[in-house]
């Protein structure tokens, strides 16, 4: 099997590609090239140019020098919509959907089908169908508004939308990270229909597993440069990761400690709340880290979010430290020790054109007032240590956190929370988005706040995580806890197998359904 | 810095451009007045405290105004609370004039924040239905019976008085200067209003306590205008109906012209001092140039389009 490309019949090919920032090196002197009826896998750490790659690719930033070559003719794309036209069509990592427009709307909302000169929108709808029904999700309501969708939903919207451009180059910006399992296969069965009628696909994803099982072919990228290209199964995930970090890793996860009898930290008493959350009850010892696990959308985030005050009407009791609590806002939340990484870093976490400091301060600044004055030195001072203690890689404190790459704005989101030091940390889905290496400080960070004494409640997507992190994992499905796993039974068969609420058998053998 | 003269930031720009205009404005008046007349009274210190002292009704009803901006809101009862205040100030008279006009604004401003905050009526609307009633309020309040119109002296010894041959006015102005200054830059307070204007979700996560921050905000705003309701009085000796109407686009232009973003979250107080600055200087000289009222509203709005092209679209939204 030959590892080097055969760029005669490349559908694709960039040569000698570079593009510069404001002086800083994003991509330098790339060449790439990929094909026809392939899924191509593009690796690399955030801020290794995978971004940039795909951006040019896509016409939306044009490179400072080198040439792109499409189906062997000459091309540059001046705007996203001269590249639509070529054929080239991008699903971009952030949602692009009109949160307002119908899921119709949205599908057709670059060239929508028109009668007398008028949007004809039954014609929409029908599209709208068709589209959805490719991608084997047609119980989406077409007329729906995309904002009462749920994440993972949306994101099928905009594959959608994407296979209505009909693109001869697809490219998959992270387009995956949002999906449920469930969709996840969906997704892949288009994407090989996609390959096998001769579609290029390009696909960037921090998920190995997804790579591994998908990709017909994979580049490393790293700092702005193409770093290697080889066909499936040439090299190993631990050798993929290698090349992606350029430095050795010993473990992916930190080491669990022996189980110890820590005392409970929050007790919940059959929360509920409006049918999307059913009865729960669950405990968290001091120093335990605990799993959400289950497929998306069962009631994991709801669950978060009453923990922290943010949904009204919600029953049943919230022990922290054997003293109720209710806690009717974040604020509440926050004054006894709750803290909360929410869904969404650029939305929810992060006040983005606000500094770095700003944004790490904004959580504690009653600590370091004195009255209703800000301690500046205080300020500089715990910033300073939140900033060394979490190794976040930044110019200078007054930078706006926009400027930082993904990853390290979620070291911002949490360092903003130890800065109140919480006894309680609820974490949704913080990984999402970020590069291995970040990932692993994150898990590294986690637990070294276990072993301080913090409970934290751990939702995530990615049940390798799951596994790798958690002392224990509640599966939840349709609003409940259907079983917690621990120790030797916490494997992603037992995960899988719970979250669809199917029967294993106890030792975490068979369960194929 | 070095670098910071170099390469300003993006909230000084607009303040450089606004205060070279002022000064394009005093230069193209003074060729104006030495062509025409043959003096630059322009230019003269009186002349410029004078247009300080007008600039101090506008300057205090700005600060508020740009409070409740910054959290990405709008107060738009701002003529009616200012005239409110007046009217109930002049006639309760006495010792209580004073605080009783005050008190007005900051019971305007509750109810403004309350509507917003907790009753979740976009400000737009909610401000002018407010402001509707207040006019509605005084227009029954003046109809029964012929209430007392004239100043107390207090008041206008407060807006028309000098003391070292500059206007007590100014010295308010200052003051309330120096009060939101520090409040934006020095407290929680300050910090939690640019959060929220940046983005409130992100601040409510954090554990910020949203609503109350923006009836503060909405307070301070009321406060603001029937401060300056209480000195126009004290300036003009008497509270009339509309006295108000004058200061709502103006006191938005010098906040908006001053650089700050009307979508909130980013700006300093200095640009809206400069905006006041800007906006009172462009119609005195307009008037001096004799120019009709119809051609003033034209170069008026043009020059704040201007301006606001010269600053730069706004970026494009990075999500």
């Amino acid at each position: 099997m030959p590892s080097v490309p055969p760029t005669q019949q490349a559908f694709l090919a960039l040569s000698g590609i570079s593009k510069r920032y404001a002086g800083v090196r994003a991509l330098e002197g790339v060449d790439f090239a990929c094909e026809r009826g392939k899924i191509h896998a593009v690796l690399g750490e955030n801020g290794a140019g995978k971004s940039t790659l795909i951006k040019i690719i896509a016409g939306v930033v044009q490179p400072d020098a080198g040439t792109m070559r499409l189906a062997g003719n000459e091309v540059s794309f001046a705007s996203p919509s001269a590249a639509n036209a070529a054929g080239v069509v991008c699903i971009f990592q952030e949602l692009s959907l009109m949160p307002d427009l119908s899921v119709a709307d949205n599908i057709s909302i670059a060239s929508p089908p028109r009668r007398f000169g008028l949007i004809d929108a039954r014609a929409q709808r029908r599209r709208a169908e068709a589209l959805l029904a490719e991608i084997g999700c047609e119980d989406v309501n077409p007329l729906m508004r995309a904002r009462d969708l749920p994440l993972s939903r949306r994101q099928i919207v905009e594959i959608a939308k994407a296979l209505g451009k009909k693109p001869q180059l697809l490219i998959l910006d992270e387009a995956t990270s949002a999906l449920t399992s469930a969709d996840v296969e969906k997704v892949y069965a288009m994407l090989a229909r996609l390959k096998s009628e001769g579609v290029a696909i390009l696909y960037i994803s921090h998920r190995m597993h997804e790579v591994e099982a998908l990709a017909d072919r994979a580049s490393v990228f790293r700092n702005g440069r193409h770093i290697e290209t080889f066909d499936k199964g040439m090299r190993s995930t631990a050798d993929i990761v290698q090349l992606m970090i350029g430095r050795d890793i010993a473990t992916q996860y930190p080491p669990k400690p022996a189980r110890k009898a820590g005392r409970p930290m929050l007790a919940l008493e059959n929360l509920s709340w409006e049918g999307r959350l059913d009865r729960i009850s669950l405990r968290i010892g001091a120093g335990q880290i605990v799993g959400l696990g289950g497929l998306d959308g069962q009631g994991q985030k709801s669950l978060l979010l009453a923990l922290f005050g943010v949904l009204r009407g919600v029953s049943g009791r919230v022990m922290v430290e054997d003293r109720e609590v209710r806690a009717g806002s974040p604020a509440a939340a926050k004054a006894v020790g709750i803290a909360l990484v929410p869904e969404d870093r650029k939305t929810e976490g992060l006040m983005l054109p606000m500094s770095i400091a700003d944004n790490l301060a904004i959580a504690s600044l009653g600590a370091i007032s004195t009255g209703p004055f800000v301690d500046s030195a205080k300020e500089d001072a715990a910033v300073k240590r939140a900033i060394a203690r979490l190794q976040i890689k930044i110019g200078a404190p007054t930078d706006p956190v926009s400027t930082l790459s993904g990853g390290n704005q979620q070291k911002v989101v949490l360092a903003k929370w130890l800065m109140t030091d919480p006894r309680i940390i609820l974490l949704n889905d913080p990984t999402r988005g970020i590069d291995v290496g970040t990932k692993q400080e994150l898990y590294r960070l986690m637990r070294e706040l276990a072993d301080q004494g913090a409970a934290i409640l751990f939702y995530s997507t990615d049940y390798d995580e799951l596994i790798g992190c958690c002392d224990r994992v509640a599966i939840m499905y349709d609003g409940r806890i259907v079983r917690e796993l621990e120790g030797s039974e916490l494997t992603e068969t037992n995960i899988i197998a719970s979250a669809l609420n199917i029967d294993a058998t106890a030792d975490g053998g068979v369960a194929h359904a | 810095m070095n670098s910071a003269s170099l390469s300003l930031s993006r909230d000084d720009r607009p303040i450089l451009i606004a205060a070279l205009f002022i000064l394009v404005i005093l230069a193209a008046g003074t060729v104006y007045t030495f062509a025409r007349f043959g003096s630059a009274p322009l230019l003269s210190p009186t002349y410029l405290l004078q247009q300080l002292q007008i600039g101090a009704f506008l300057g205090v009803v700005a600060a508020g105004m740009m409070i409740v901006i910054l959290i990405g809101q709008i107060d738009l009862s701002v003529p009616w609370t200012l005239a409110a205040a007046a009217m109930m100030a002049t006639s309760i008279g006495g010792p209580l004039a004073i605080p009783v006009g005050l008190a007005i604004g900051l019971l305007v401003g509750l109810v403004n924040g309350i509507g917003v905050a907790y009753l979740r009526v976009p400000s737009m609307i909610f401000t002018l239905g407010v402001n509707a009633v207040m006019r509605g309020l005084m227009v029954a309040h003046t109809g029964g019976y012929a209430p007392q119109t004239a100043a107390t002296d207090l008041m206008r010894t407060l807006a028309s008085d000098r003391t070292l041959g500059i206007p007590h006015a100014l010295f308010v102005w200052a003051a309330v200067s120096v009060l939101v200054v520090v409040m934006l830059q020095r407290t929680a307070l300050g910090r939690y209003i640019y959060a929220i204007g940046n983005k409130e979700a992100a601040a409510y996560l954090a554990g910020v306590d949203t609503r109350r921050v923006t009836v503060i905000c909405f307070v301070i705003c009321g406060g603001a205008a029937a401060l300056a309701g209480v000195l126009l009085a004290g300036y003009s000796t008497k509270a009339y109906q509309g006295m108000g109407d004058a200061y709502l686009l103006p006191a938005i232009a010098a906040v908006v012209i001053g650089g700050t973003n009307i979508l909130g979250g980013r700006g300093r107080y200095l640009g809206t001092l400069i905006g006041v600055v800007l906006i009172v200087l462009l119609n005195s000289v307009l008037s001096i140039m004799e120019m009709p009222e119809a051609g003033r509203q034209v170069i008026y709005g043009l020059v704040i389009i201007f301006m606001l092209l010269v600053y730069g679209r706004g970026e494009r939204v990075v999500s």
